[in-house]
């Protein structure tokens, strides 16, 4: 935040008048459903606020400093996205403590990531890439963890990457897409959904929680509460359950795995790659 | 320290002007209706924000506007009811449509890594964000079944 400066952020009269027009247009279309078999897919203001503003970028309306200059107006915007969190857990302070000990454990939801993913990367053909792709939903603290036990330019290091720069550009618009359609199509409770929202960003939160909130108006406030507890108890524990569970799990399934591949590739008929 | 506090406020009175046009065009709540809890909301922003520089613990400022914002809407604060009124004025979604206009824009630049990773990452990234929601919503949905709270 304090390489751009502020001072300039709050000048740039051009990007927020942008940025204005495109809230007041998303927000007056409003949401549509499209129902996808048993499932309801929601499109809502914020996913076409998000792709009209990436298409802005490639036309002259939006220039390289304007697209900067967003950045400390999207942490800013987190900060009063959690502030209106607080105010939702606030009076419902008894429900979440009640539900203490299933948001504690949902944040070992990640181990879902390890052994559905990683055994896919490595069929893929990633090799030590797939440690830092898969270990964890790879936000800034798990970037931070993997560049500083192997390197930013380790293999592990691309790999925490490439998850990375995939979240930082569809990571809200996807899991807003699949929270709705996931919690219509499946038995799951609209509420487990809801504290599966807050494993990522704030904004992948919103994304999250507001479909999930499109698909059950009347859960609102129970929605959001638990997303954002679910949020907030990730921001304080989640990069500790990567370093003592997440991490050292992923290496010990990966160093399996490429073991049983080594064997096979050695008796031969393996593929030579 | 007073030159970044005015900065401060000024970005987040920007977003909020942002997110007030989003609440009245999308909830048909004006805009004068939903500012004493935007007030609020700022407030707290900017003590969190505070707080994150002046404080030696290295906590983001998420951390405490968040703890912040918890406890001044317990019941038992003095004043929470007006801050829990004021703040229902304001859609959750309305603070997202704002963040996620103003992200488009600035993942643009972005744009030339993502094309660089490849169809292999992008199945990859798939299935990270697959297994997580799914691992953390099935962990969730056992766990509050099993305490009958759904």
């Amino acid at each position: 935040m304090e390489k751009t400066e502020l001072k300039h952020v709050i000048k740039d009269w051009r990007l927020h008048a942008v940025a204005f027009i495109l809230v007041a247009i998303t927000e007056a279309i409003g949401l549509f459903s499209i129902t996808v078999g048993p499932g309801v897919i929601l499109l809502l203001p914020m996913l076409y606020a998000f792709f009209l503003g990436l298409i802005l970028y490639f036309t002259p309306v939006i220039s390289e400093k304007n697209a900067k200059h967003a950045e400390p107006l999207i942490i800013l915007g987190v900060t009063l996205l959690i502030a209106k969190i607080g105010v939702t857990i606030g009076p419902q302070i008894e429900a979440i403590i009640e539900a203490g000990p299933a948001l504690l454990l949902q944040e070992l939801g990640n181990l879902g990531t390890i052994f559905i993913a990683l055994p896919l990367a490595v069929l893929l053909g990633f090799r030590r890439e797939s440690i830092g792709m898969t270990h964890s939903i790879a936000r800034e603290p798990n970037v931070g963890l993997i560049v500083n036990k192997f390197g930013f330019s380790s293999p592990e290091g691309r790999g925490v990457m490439a998850i990375y720069i995939f979240g930082t550009v569809f990571g809200a618009v996807f899991l807003g897409l699949i929270a709705g359609l996931l919690a219509t199509a499946t038995p799951l409770h609209p509420l487990s959904f809801a504290m599966a929202s807050g494993v990522g960003s704030g904004s992948m939160m919103a994304a999250a929680s507001g479909s999930l909130i499109g698909a059950y108006p009347e859960l609102e406030e129970q929605i959001v509460a638990f997303a954002g507890a679910s949020n907030l108890l990730s921001l304080s524990t989640g990069l500790y359950f990567s370093i003592f569970i997440g991490l050292p799990l992923t290496e010990k399934l990966y160093s399996i795995m490429i073991r049983r591949t080594e064997r096979k590739a050695a008796k031969g008929g393996g593929p030579n790659d | 320290m007073i030159k970044s506090i005015m900065e401060w406020t000024w970005v987040l009175a920007i977003f909020g002007a942002a997110a007030l046009i989003g609440n009245w065009f999308g909830m048909d709540v004006l805009p004068w209706q939903a500012l004493p809890g935007m007030l609020v909301l700022i407030a707290v922003s900017l003590v969190g924000l505070i707080l994150e520089k002046v404080l030696p613990f290295r906590m983001p400022a998420v951390g405490y506007i968040g703890v912040l914002a918890i406890v001044i809407s317990l019941p038992w604060f003095p004043g929470s009811d007006y801050v829990v009124a004021w703040t229902s004025e304001i859609g959750i979604l309305a603070l997202a449509t704002p963040i996620l206009a103003y992200a488009g824009i600035s993942v643009g630049s972005n744009w030339a890594d993502f094309r660089k990773l490849g169809f292999r990452s992008f199945i990859v990234a798939i299935a990270v964000f697959l297994g997580t929601f799914l691992g953390s919503a099935l962990i969730a949905e056992v766990i509050l079944r099993w305490q009958g709270i759904i």
